[in-house]
């Protein structure tokens, strides 16, 4: 920038001062441009970051609320929801049902084999579908004349009681 | 009228059920306890998951003939057999590509459906896979020799279920009602022809969609809201894979129950409806079912006059 012909020296013409502004104000309003894009995408990195790793490590907050859901039989107010209410409530009784049958019945049945997995006469059925997963369960009925699983029902020759034909049943995806 | 002894409990992946009521050569709770028994041995010997399993075993042979059980023998030629009645669309050869595709150990819970079906890519009916591998598998129960090219890895998947629930009901029919759930797979019957309530459920949100009363024969459900997942490239994949890719199918139709003389058919009927995608899968129902689409909606199909026929007709061979 060089002094104006006719001025006095050291000092800028109007004209040099004028884009001399003009030139500064470029400066501060590229650098605050660049100031807002990195702050955007540093932002935008670190929010994918977290959302990434927390789904990465399996810890989806959808799977974990669509879990919660289903395990509450659903607070919704939808008519769907309150069918699936009304629908987990009434497989609950007819296990609950299924139980009660189960333990008068169980004890005494002999099992051909010899696995150490307990098994369950009712209770609510749970979400894991793990493929080998033979998990043990609450209220079990277990065969004495195995010897190795474990026995809570009664274990007397009680006269068996009368039913009302074959339990149902409910095919789901297997 | 005796009590029915149930016994339900975690097999196969899932919830298994035996239901037996009326005594004959054993009582209803030995045959009840029996049927438990066989069928949890027989997931230790089926799974995927357990490299000591005679499934993993076999898979890793590198023999091209491999001494087996008469059941991996019969499941084999099951699996055959399924490839055949479908041209090549129920195919038990792809346990590779379901490794593959990310189904090589226990999964977490399944994606909400509702949500896998909104990331999942555009909808087409599956096909055969052009490799057509199923056709080198050979299963001889007499033997007790599986043949195949060694590579070709074997899925037991839902055919070996129903398989199991035939084999159990075999041994079951002359108590007066029995039922056996192997995960899903059903299969009734009983000298007393009692008639039992089989509900469908709705793969959405759980609820009651049909009811069917069946006195005899097999039911299964197949479907892909069960057991899914998220690919690492953010798709959602899920068991049931089209052959022609490989890949897991997305055809319109999220869940088919199938009614047929058998668990195994019903089961391998189920599995076809849901990869021939809306069109095609009514025509492989041929002794009714349920099927149920991607906006939630369901149609429940009537068995056609011939395959009556050709059930009552297996019915009465016994």
């Amino acid at each position: 920038m060089s002094a104006r012909p006719g001025a006095p020296d050291g000092c800028l013409g109007a004209r040099e001062l004028a884009r001399a502004k003009r030139e500064a104000m470029a400066r501060r309003a590229r650098r605050i441009r660049v100031w807002v894009a990195a702050a955007t995408v540093s932002l935008f990195i670190a929010a994918f970051l977290v959302v990434y790793v927390q789904l990465a490590s399996g810890h989806d907050p959808a799977l974990v609320a669509s879990a919660e859901r289903r395990a509450a039989g659903s607070s919704g107010t939808s008519a769907a929801a309150a069918a699936a209410r009304k629908q987990a409530s009434e497989r609950e009784r007819r296990e609950e049902q299924e139980a009660a049958r189960s333990r008068e019945s169980e004890a005494g049945a002999t099992a051909a084999g010899s696995d150490e997995e307990s098994e369950s006469s009712s209770s609510a059925e749970s979400e894991s579908s793990a493929e080998p997963s033979t998990s043990t369960e609450s209220s079990t009925a277990a065969e004495p004349s195995s010897g190795r699983e474990s026995e809570s029902g009664s274990s007397t020759g009680e006269p068996e009681a009368e039913s009302s034909g074959p339990s149902g049943l409910r095919t789901s995806q297997s | 009228m005796s009590e029915e002894t149930t016994l339900r409990f975690a097999c196969f992946g899932g919830r298994c059920g035996v239901y037996v009521e009326g005594d004959a050569a054993e009582t209803a709770r030995q045959a009840a306890g029996r049927a438990r028994s066989s069928m949890l041995l027989w997931h230790r010997i089926f799974t995927r998951f357990s490299a000591a399993s005679e499934l993993s075993r076999l898979n890793a042979d590198p023999r091209e003939a491999v001494p087996a059980s008469a059941l991996m023998a019969r499941l084999a030629a099951t699996a055959r057999e399924a490839a055949e009645l479908t041209d090549g669309l129920v195919d038990a050869t792809l346990a590779g590509e379901l490794s593959r595709a990310g189904y090589a150990a226990d999964l977490p819970p399944a994606l909400p459906l509702r949500l896998a079906l909104a990331l999942a890519p555009r909808r087409g009916a599956a096909g055969a896979s052009p490799a057509r591998g199923w056709e080198l598998l050979n299963g001889d129960e007499a033997a007790r020799v599986v043949c195949r090219p060694p590579g070709l890895a074997l899925d037991s998947g839902g055919l070996a279920k129903g398989m199991l629930a035939d084999e159990l009901a075999s041994t079951l029919g002359a108590h007066r009602s029995f039922a056996i759930d192997c995960a899903g797979d059903l299969a009734l019957g009983g000298a007393g022809g009692l008639a039992r309530e089989v509900e469908v459920e709705s793969p959405f949100d759980g609820t009651v969609l049909h009811r069917f009363s069946r006195r005899d024969g097999g039911v299964a459900t197949s479907g892909i809201g069960r057991r899914s997942w998220l690919g690492a490239d953010g798709r959602p994949r899920h068991h049931l894979l089209d052959p022609a890719t490989g890949m897991p199918a997305f055809t319109g139709v999220v869940q088919a129950t199938a009614l047929a003389p058998t668990a195994t058919l019903a089961e391998i009927h189920a599995k076809a409806a849901v990869l021939s995608g809306p069109a095609g899968a009514p025509g492989r129902l041929p002794w009714g079912g349920v099927l149920v689409f991607d906006d939630g909606s369901h149609r429940v199909l009537e068995a056609e006059p011939a395959a009556e026929q050709v059930a009552s007709a297996a019915m009465r061979a016994g």
